[in-house]
Formats: structure tokens, sequence, C-alpha cells
């Protein structure tokens, strides 16, 4: 039987161990409803020149914009977005199998990596992958700003034709207790409002400048978009992880309270069995 | 005289400003306005500052760019990013101004992006003026 002060000290850390996991769930869930809403926030601007760009789309010759190039494919460029902070479950580890699958079945030679947060920087530094960029330390003050520095730096990879496509891999956001990996294709864009409608509208400069600036700022709205996602997703993965510790801990503060009552009866058995015992040695 | 509804939106907010009389916007090829009963128009603008005529007063706004979508309702100003003159806080404008310049002399890094940094720096500066 375990030593009555062994077992009152491990009680009492286990329930400060609680104490931590109930604040972080606590606090990860005021950062995942911040998040939802600037999620909400974004969505006016986003639909406005998704809107406008399907609109534009069809009157506009392609070839002027190198966005919307479509190369032979040869070399690769990743977007990885992780947090930079772990205990949030399998949030980081799941993205980082995914891409790790994605870019080992195209050959690791062929890509280059843009890494969002540290999760993604050590996993690919330590594999020797080809990073380009690494972001982190931004998640705690997100800005809008952010995106576009991240967006500038992939655009011009691709439009330097260092790579011929880019990939993103993030968790989306479905809700608090799913969230589901997305590899998607960011560059070149791809738009496939086709259906051609008449509007009497002025259009200055013209449909082609228009477009032209469109483009980037719709692209900086998507890596937005991403950022925003693996926020929230991110957050709410925390939450739950960080519920689950709780419960294992007072799983823990039960088993370990019955152990200790049960060495403190042993004791006093023990000792009641000293004393009768000692007194009928002494009768006889 | 008559009015339109303005509203700005931008990534992080929608904004209404209520009823506005007239705006003054930097266009691609240069500043144009904006009455009400204008025609339906989509019009790119540049970095540079609007101007919001509301109640006989003016109040001017710095942008680093977007468009301006003209309906029969309202006027849509679709920007990046915008800060009102009185909040602009100058003294961080001046600095990424002086950071700019030095860089330019010094050619590092990608000179589009400074120059655009450099003209949003002044641009900010002028606009905080007001």
């Amino acid at each position: 039987m375990a030593n009555l002060k062994d077992i009152r000290n491990r009680i009492k850390s286990v329930k400060s161990i609680q104490k931590v996991t109930k604040a972080m769930k606590m606090v990860a869930a005021a950062k995942m409803r911040k998040a939802q809403e600037r999620m909400e926030e974004a969505r006016p601007y986003a639909n406005r020149l998704e809107g406008m760009i399907n609109h534009l789309l069809p009157d506009v010759n392609r070839e002027f914009l190198d966005l919307l190039d479509v190369r032979e494919v040869k070399r690769v460029g990743y977007v990885i977005v992780t947090s930079d902070r772990g205990l949030a479950g399998s949030f980081n580890t799941n993205v980082l199998k995914t891409a790790q699958n994605d870019i080992d079945s195209i050959g690791k030679e062929n890509v280059d990596i843009f890494c969002i947060g540290k999760k993604a920087r050590d996993h690919f530094k330590r594999r020797n992958y080809n990073i380009i960029e690494s972001h982190t330390d931004f998640w705690n003050e997100l800005k809008f700003n952010d995106a576009i520095h991240l967006g500038e730096g992939i655009v011009s990879h691709f439009t330097k034709k260092h790579v011929d496509e880019i990939h993103v891999v993030y968790n989306e956001f479905v809700n608090v207790a799913t969230q589901k990996i997305q590899s998607e294709l960011l560059l070149p864009l791809v738009f496939d409002g086709d259906e051609k409608q008449i509007v009497d509208r002025l259009y200055e400069p013209n449909k082609e400048d228009i477009v032209k600036s469109l483009i980037p700022r719709h692209l900086n709205i998507q890596m937005w978009k991403y950022l925003l996602e693996s926020f929230a997703s991110e957050q709410a993965a925390r939450m739950l992880a960080m519920e689950n510790a709780t419960e294992n801990a007072q799983e823990m503060i039960k088993d370990l309270t019955l152990q200790f009552n049960k060495a403190r009866q042993a004791a006093i058995t023990t000792e009641m069995l000293e004393i009768v015992s000692g007194a009928e040695a002494l009768q006889n | 005289m008559s009015t339109f509804n303005l509203e700005i939106v931008t990534p992080t907010k929608l904004l209404d400003e209520g009823q506005v009389e007239h705006i003054r916007c930097p266009g691609l090829d240069g500043y144009f306005g904006v009455m009400a009963s204008h025609r339906a128009a989509i019009i790119a603008l540049n970095i540079g500052e609007i101007k919001v005529t509301q109640n006989g007063k003016n109040h001017y706004l710095a942008t680093s760019g977007g468009f301006v979508e003209i309906t029969k309702e309202k006027v849509e100003l679709l920007l990046e990013t915008f800060e009102r003159a009185e909040k602009i806080d100058a003294a961080r404008a001046e600095s990424a101004l002086q950071r700019a310049e030095e860089r330019k002399v010094a050619k590092e890094i990608d000179t589009s992006r400074n120059e655009a940094s450099l003209l949003r720096a002044i641009n900010r500066l002028k606009v905080s003026k007001h």
C-alpha cells in the first residue's frame, strides 16, 4: 500500500493541474467565439468581391492575368497552416500528416513549403524539407495585415514562376466539435462563373484593370479566411482537449481518494491489531 | 441637397455611414466625385484620400485602395484598409515613411512592394494633416 503522504501529495498536484486545464478551456472558448465573430465580419466583403469577379471574368481576356495562368506542373508550393502552441489534441498532427503525405507523393525535392505557425516550421525543418518562408508568433494579435503580408509572399513566388501551383492545407472550422482538414488549390485561381449577366453599369477605368486589382485582393481575403478558419479550429480543438483533460483529472482524483481512504483504513486496522494483540499477550 | 446612403465594407467590419451628400474618391485615373442618383458603376480606387461630405461637413479617410460599387439604393466602398484622418498616428506614418525611404536607398527586397508602402505612408501623412 502506498504511503499516505504520497497519495495526499498526488491528489493535490492533480487538483492544481485540473485548475489549469479548466482555465485553459475557458480561455479557448472565449477566443473561439471571437474568431467566429471575425469570420462573420469578413463575409460581406468576401462575398462582394467574389460576386464582382464572377460577374466580370467572362468578359475579360484571361491571358493578361498571371494569377489565372495554368502551367504545366513541375514544382508545387504548399502553404501549411498550423498553430504556434500545442495542447490542442490532434489539431496540428492531422494537418501535418495530410500535408506530408501529399508532399511525399509528389516528391519532397519538387515542393516549396510556406510554413504558418511554429508547429509546421519545426516539423518540416527537422525533416529537411524545402522551406521558403515561415511565419510565426502572430496568432495572438491576428490582423488583416498579416494576411496581406502572407499573401504577397506567396503570390510573388507564383508569379515569378518558381512554382506552378500552390496548395493550402488547413483546418476548416465546421462546428465546435468537428474540424475538417482541407487541402485546396489556391493558385492558379479557378472560377466557374460562366453565365453572362447584362447590367447597365459603368466600369472605370475598364473591366480588365478592375479585374487586375480585384484578384490580388481576392487572394488576400482568401488568406484571411484560411487564417481565421484555422484559428477558430485551433481554439475549438484546444477547448475539447482541455475538457477531456479536466474530466480525466476528475477521474484520477476519484481513484486516488479511494486509494487514500483504503490506505488510511488499513493503517488504522494494523494499529488496532497491534494494540489488541499486545493486550492479549499481557493477559496471558 | 439630395443625399445617398454610404456603406464602407472592409474585411473586418461593415460600417453604415448613413446619408451623405457627396464623396470624392481616388480613381486609378484621378479623383472623381459621386453625388446622389449617380449611374450604376464599379470603379477601382487607388491609394489616396476619400472625402465624405455629410451635413455640410467634410470628413477625410486614407485608404490603400479598393473599389466603389454604385447601385440605385446605395454606394458601397469596398476597402481593404482605411483610416479616418483624425485617427491616423502621424508619428507612426512618419517612421514607416522613413523606413521605406531607407530601404529604397539600400535597394533591399522587392522594389514594387516597397514603393507601395512608401506611397501608403505618404498618403497617410497627407490625410492626417486635415
